[in-house]
Parts: C-alpha cells; sequence; structure tokens
C-alpha cells in the first residue's frame, strides 16, 4: 500500500511522542523492505516480568484502529492454565481476536470507540493497566475485568 | 357503489355509449318524478332507478400505454400496421399495465398488440388496442400525439368471445407527469445531473435513497454488503417478496420504480479500510454523500474520504432502540466534521442503534453476547427525512429553488430527534410536548451548534497542534528508525 504524507508525518510524530512522555522503551519502526510500520518494545510490570508488545500498523491508521498483541510469553496463560487465546473476544479477559499466530490482542479501544484522535502512547499505557490487571488475575484467579473496570477513567 | 351486477351492467354500457357518442342498449337519463338518474335498458317496461356514486365512474378496467415508448416505435407500428405489447395484468384483469412501465411485473402478463387505422375486418384472437386517426387535438387519456403531428384515440379490441365491456386506455409520459408534482418546488432540471452516493442502505438509508429519486435525483450510486432479510422488512422500505436479494439491487429497483430514468450504480462491498480505494474513488464522483452506516469505523472513513475529496456528507443515526436520533451534515473545512463530532460529544457520538446482527457481533464478546434492539420504522424515519431534506438544500445551494427559504432554519451541523422520553437516558423526565414551550421535548428537531475542531486529525492540523503541545517542529522530526 501506498502511505500517505500526513501518515508517515503521524507516524513519526507518534514515536517523538512515546519518546518524549516516558515511554521511551516502544519505537514506531520502518521496514523499508515491505514500506510498512509498526510501533513494539517490552513492557515491565511492577512485579519485574517483561512482556513484549506489538502494534502492526493498519493501513488506515490512525482512523483504522491498530491493534496490539503480546508476543511473549506466549501463549499467554490464565490462572486455570489455559490459555487466553483459546478464549477469542472475551469480555471478562478484556481480549479480542487473537493473531494468526495465536498471540493474544488486548482490547485498548474497540473499534465502535476507536478515531483517530488517539495517540499509541495511551494504547501503550492501556496495554501496561491490562498487564497489571492479569498478573493480579494470576495471583486471584478472578476475572481480568474485574481490575480493568476503572480503566476508562484512569486513562 | 353498487353491487348488483344487473344495475352495474347497465350503468357500464350506458357509460360506454355516451363516452363513445353513440346508442347503446342503456342509457341513463334523469327522471325528474324520482328526481334520481335512472338507467332504461332496451327491452325493459320500465326504467330502473339507480344509486349513482362518483365510485362507478372507476368501474371500468384500465389500460394503461406508455407514450414515450409508442413515440419510439412510431415508425415502426406506421410501417407494419401492427406492434406486439405485453402487459402486466393486476387484481384479475382490473388494470394492464404496459411491461415498459413496470419494475416489478405481474405474475400475469397479456400479450397482445397495437393496430394503426381501421377495425380489422376479422374477429382477432388476441388483446389489441386500435388506434384511429381523428381531427384536431384532445388533451384527453385515451388520446394520442404522434411525432409526425397526428391525433389517434385508443380503443381496445377484445378477443373475440369476451362479451365484458372493453377497458379504458390512459396514455402516459412517465416524466413530464413526475415532474409536474415537483415543479415550483424543486429545481428538477438541476436534481437529475446530481450524484448521490449512498452507502449503507438500512432502513434510514434505503428510505433516504428512495426520497430522494422522488425528488428527481438522476443518478446514484448505492453501497451496501447486505443482502434483505426477513427482520429488516418490518422497517426497510423493501418487502417480503424480496428477502434474500443483496440490498443494493432491492433498493435500485425501488428506485427505478420512482424514477424510471434515474441512472443507477451499484456496489455491494463491505464499507471497510481494505475496499478504502474504491470508496474514495465512488466519493469523489459525488455531489453529497449520504452515510447510512452505523457503526463508528465506517463512518469515520466515510468522514476521511469526504474531507479529502471536498465533497459534503450528511451522517444520521438512530440512538439504541430508535428512542431518538442524530444528524450531522459535514461541509468540509467549514463545518465540524465526523472526527470532530466524536471528539467533542464522545457519548452522544457512541449512542448508536444495534440494528443488524453484524453491528452486534461488532461489539460483543464471546462471553457476552449482543442482541439486535427493537426498533420502530416510524422512529428511524423522522431522521432519515431530515437527512434527505438537507441533502436537497446541499444540492440546491446556489439555484433558486422553494427549499432555499429552509437554509436559515438548517444552519447548524448537528440536529438532534427525540422520539420518546426513554427511561435511563438524559431524556427521561423531558416535559410533556403540550406543557412545553421552550423546554426540550419529544418531536421536534433541535439543531446544536458546535465548533470545528482546528487541530482535528481529518480536517484540522491535528499534527501541528500535537507538535505544538509536546513543543515539537513538525517540520524537524527525524526519521523513523528502519528494520528489515
Amino acid at each position: 500500500m501506498m502511505w500517505t504524507y500526513a501518515q508517515r508525518q503521524r507516524l513519526a510524530l507518534e514515536h517523538q511522542i512515546l519518546l518524549n512522555e516516558g515511554f521511551s522503551q516502544f519505537i514506531v519502526y520502518h521496514q523499508a523492505a515491505y514500506d510498512s510500520y509498526y510501533a513494539s518494545g517490552l513492557a515491565t510490570s511492577n512485579s519485574g516480568r517483561e512482556y513484549s508488545l506489538w502494534i502492526p500498523i493498519p493501513s488506515g491508521f490512525p482512523t483504522e484502529r491498530p491493534p496490539l498483541y503480546i508476543l511473549n510469553p506466549h501463549p499467554l496463560l490464565m490462572a486455570d492454565g489455559r490459555t487466553i487465546s483459546s478464549l477469542g473476544v472475551s469480555h471478562s479477559m478484556h481480549t479480542l481476536e487473537p493473531h494468526a499466530s495465536g498471540y493474544v490482542q488486548i482490547c485498548h479501544w474497540r473499534s465502535a470507540r476507536w478515531h483517530a484522535g488517539i495517540v499509541l502512547q495511551k494504547v501503550f499505557l492501556k496495554a501496561h493497566i491490562w498487564i497489571e490487571a492479569y498478573e493480579q488475575h494470576l495471583a486471584t484467579g478472578r476475572d481480568l475485568a474485574d481490575f480493568v473496570r476503572t480503566m476508562a477513567e484512569v486513562v | 357503489m353498487t353491487t348488483n351486477p344487473v344495475q352495474s351492467q347497465m350503468i357500464k354500457e350506458a357509460m360506454q355509449a355516451i363516452a363513445e357518442r353513440k346508442p347503446g342498449r342503456s342509457k341513463l337519463v334523469y327522471d325528474k318524478t324520482k328526481r334520481t338518474i335512472v338507467a332504461v335498458a332496451e327491452g325493459s317496461n320500465a326504467p330502473q332507478a339507480l344509486n349513482i356514486t362518483a365510485d362507478d365512474a372507476d368501474m371500468f378496467s384500465v389500460v394503461t400505454l406508455s407514450a414515450e415508448w409508442l413515440r419510439d416505435r412510431w415508425p415502426e407500428l406506421k410501417k407494419a400496421g401492427l406492434l406486439p405489447v405485453t402487459f402486466s395484468s393486476w387484481d384479475g384483469g382490473d388494470a394492464l399495465t404496459h411491461s415498459e412501465l413496470c419494475v416489478h411485473p405481474s405474475p400475469t402478463i397479456v400479450e397482445g398488440s397495437i393496430l394503426l387505422g381501421q377495425q380489422p375486418a376479422d374477429k382477432r384472437s388476441d388483446f389489441a388496442i386500435l388506434l384511429k386517426p381523428i381531427d384536431g387535438h384532445a388533451f384527453k387519456p385515451d388520446v394520442f400525439a404522434s411525432p409526425d403531428g397526428g391525433t389517434y384515440r385508443a380503443q381496445v379490441l377484445l378477443p373475440a368471445g369476451q362479451s365484458t365491456s372493453p377497458p379504458e386506455v390512459e396514455f402516459v409520459d412517465v416524466e413530464p407527469q413526475l415532474a409536474l408534482r415537483r415543479a415550483g418546488i424543486l429545481e428538477t432540471t438541476i436534481l437529475k445531473d446530481k450524484t448521490v452516493v449512498c452507502i449503507g442502505l438500512g432502513t434510514g438509508g434505503a428510505f433516504i435513497a428512495v426520497e430522494l429519486a422522488k425528488c428527481g435525483i438522476g443518478n446514484f450510486v448505492l453501497v451496501d454488503r447486505d443482502r434483505l432479510s426477513v427482520g429488516n422488512v418490518v422497517r426497510h422500505p423493501g418487502g417480503i417478496s424480496q428477502v434474500g436479494r443483496s440490498k443494493v439491487n432491492v433498493l435500485r429497483d425501488l428506485i427505478l420504480d420512482k424514477n424510471p430514468k434515474a441512472s443507477i450504480e451499484i456496489h455491494a462491498i463491505e464499507v471497510g479500510f481494505d475496499k478504502r480505494d474504491v470508496i474514495a474513488g465512488l466519493v469523489q464522483r459525488a455531489d453529497i454523500v449520504i452515510c447510512g452506516t452505523d457503526n463508528r469505523q465506517s463512518k469515520l472513513l466515510i468522514n476521511e474520504l469526504c474531507v479529502e475529496a471536498n465533497v459534503t456528507a450528511i451522517y444520521g443515526g438512530a440512538f439504541r432502540r430508535a428512542y431518538g436520533g442524530q444528524v450531522l451534515r459535514v461541509r468540509p473545512k467549514h463545518s465540524p466534521c465526523q472526527q470532530c463530532f466524536v471528539s467533542a460529544m464522545p457519548e452522544e457520538a457512541a449512542d448508536v442503534e444495534v440494528s443488524s446482527a453484524f453491528d452486534a457481533g461488532e461489539i460483543a464478546y464471546s462471553d457476552r453476547p449482543v442482541a439486535v434492539e427493537p426498533g420502530l420504522s416510524l422512529d428511524v424515519l423522522p431522521i432519515s427525512n431530515l437527512q434527505a431534506k438537507l441533502a436537497l438544500l446541499e444540492l440546491l445551494a446556489d439555484k433558486s429553488s422553494t427549499l432555499n427559504a429552509l437554509r436559515r432554519d438548517f444552519d447548524a451541523p448537528w440536529y438532534l430527534w427525540l422520539n420518546r422520553p426513554e427511561p435511563g437516558t438524559q431524556y427521561a423526565t423531558l416535559p410533556p410536548l403540550s406543557e412545553s414551550s421552550d423546554e426540550m421535548t419529544i418531536n421536534r428537531w433541535y439543531g446544536i451548534y458546535f465548533d470545528r475542531d482546528e487541530a482535528c486529525p481529518v480536517c484540522g492540523d491535528f499534527i501541528a497542534g500535537l507538535a505544538a503541545s509536546y513543543g515539537f517542529d513538525p517540520a524537524l522530526l527525524p526519521a523513523l528508525p528502519d528494520k528489515e
């Protein structure tokens, strides 16, 4: 696909915002060979566990919602030992359709709520909240949704 | 209207005789002693009093024939003396409509012919319409003015052995007769050259498309991936007989039934980012875009494409369970766009009706299904009606039109309509309509003004705004790191 000048400029700006807002562990990359873009980096939870996050930038960005996948740990397990991706689109775990390779897609904004005014920094921020809630789920066995109910107010 | 078959036949025969100005077996006369019209039948001893009403004038069946078609085929008819013709037969033969006029033909087709000149000596075995030359010009429904200046009265010749009264013939000129009802209010000569792209043909979008066709819009581009389902029929203009058909095809036929000269292009595709280039191409050809989709991503995609192409778009949608609805008119760079709207009023923008299984699936989770909501057609149509009216105002913007008087009334970018004080909403305690003069109530349009976002990601300069707030110079942003 051909990226517009506005899209390329927006992605450059997204990169700068991540760097300037204390999210420098996340970087927006350009894959010259395919002329594609993605944002990725490591998120570290309060317990010190690392999660590798990956946002492939869709061709309709920023109007089109970008998905956010957790590449590692993989597979990502629930407290009862099942894989989260086996749930598919789950309200209790705040996930959307998993990647074809089985990576969990977290629900940061649903398509019905996404718009072009939301920046990637906020998406990564929501991923951080999801990760903390996930670790609470592992510790207690309660639904992840119980811990992210106020996510909207937090962000 | 009389239900007595004997009386009915006498009235028919008498009326036929009057119409043909020749004596018949029955005639109608005024009986001074009985102070009523009576029918006098040949061979009858006494005149029979009849209760004749205006409805009796409609007791003849009618044959409707396209005058335009006949003018086009006139040289052929003059040469051969006969033209084959077919009709859709309705209501047991009460109405025969020329097939040329029928977008949806009747299951019963009657074949016949048009004859020019004198009645043939032999009795025909099929239904025929005889065109007999007459003197002068008679502006009557059964008189046809030929392209070469002749005038002909049409008379139905029934097949041999058929004894019922022959039906009346009516020539119709569709275009002028349709235009006559709009002339003076709408500039149909302008509208017939306009192109409307209708994206999303659910209840609202379909209603708007048909209304615009009635107004004489000449060119339509219809976009919808859905097929008509039984559940749609309770609200959609399409009916049970069209269940299973693509909505674009259903609408094409509905439009042609109202505006036979309309040019219609159909695209049975989903409005998604993977079809961005196709939809962008359609939008660029539009004079106006009507957005009838009800999910945010498609609205925002259409918004982006319309702003890019500088094409005005009208968005409309019902709130949940159609308790009300809203209309947004976007004039790119001059009024707030859909993106400005969702940024400024996220809750209002998110209040949408879940009117299809697809839309329900879009917001459902596997462990939290979402049902398709009930909603009445009656509650959706006021919203569509305003969308159609705003579209007309835009299309006639700089032209002289009676509708232009409405421009001062409809100058807001956003309109709100409430069908009922829905419990659980901020409108639950609205005062009754009869008790309010200036408070918000049901069944009124509210035009709401809000400003365009100068830093809107779609119609403004988002990057400059954001860069400034972070202290960057957007012209000096470093290149992104490359990855193999």
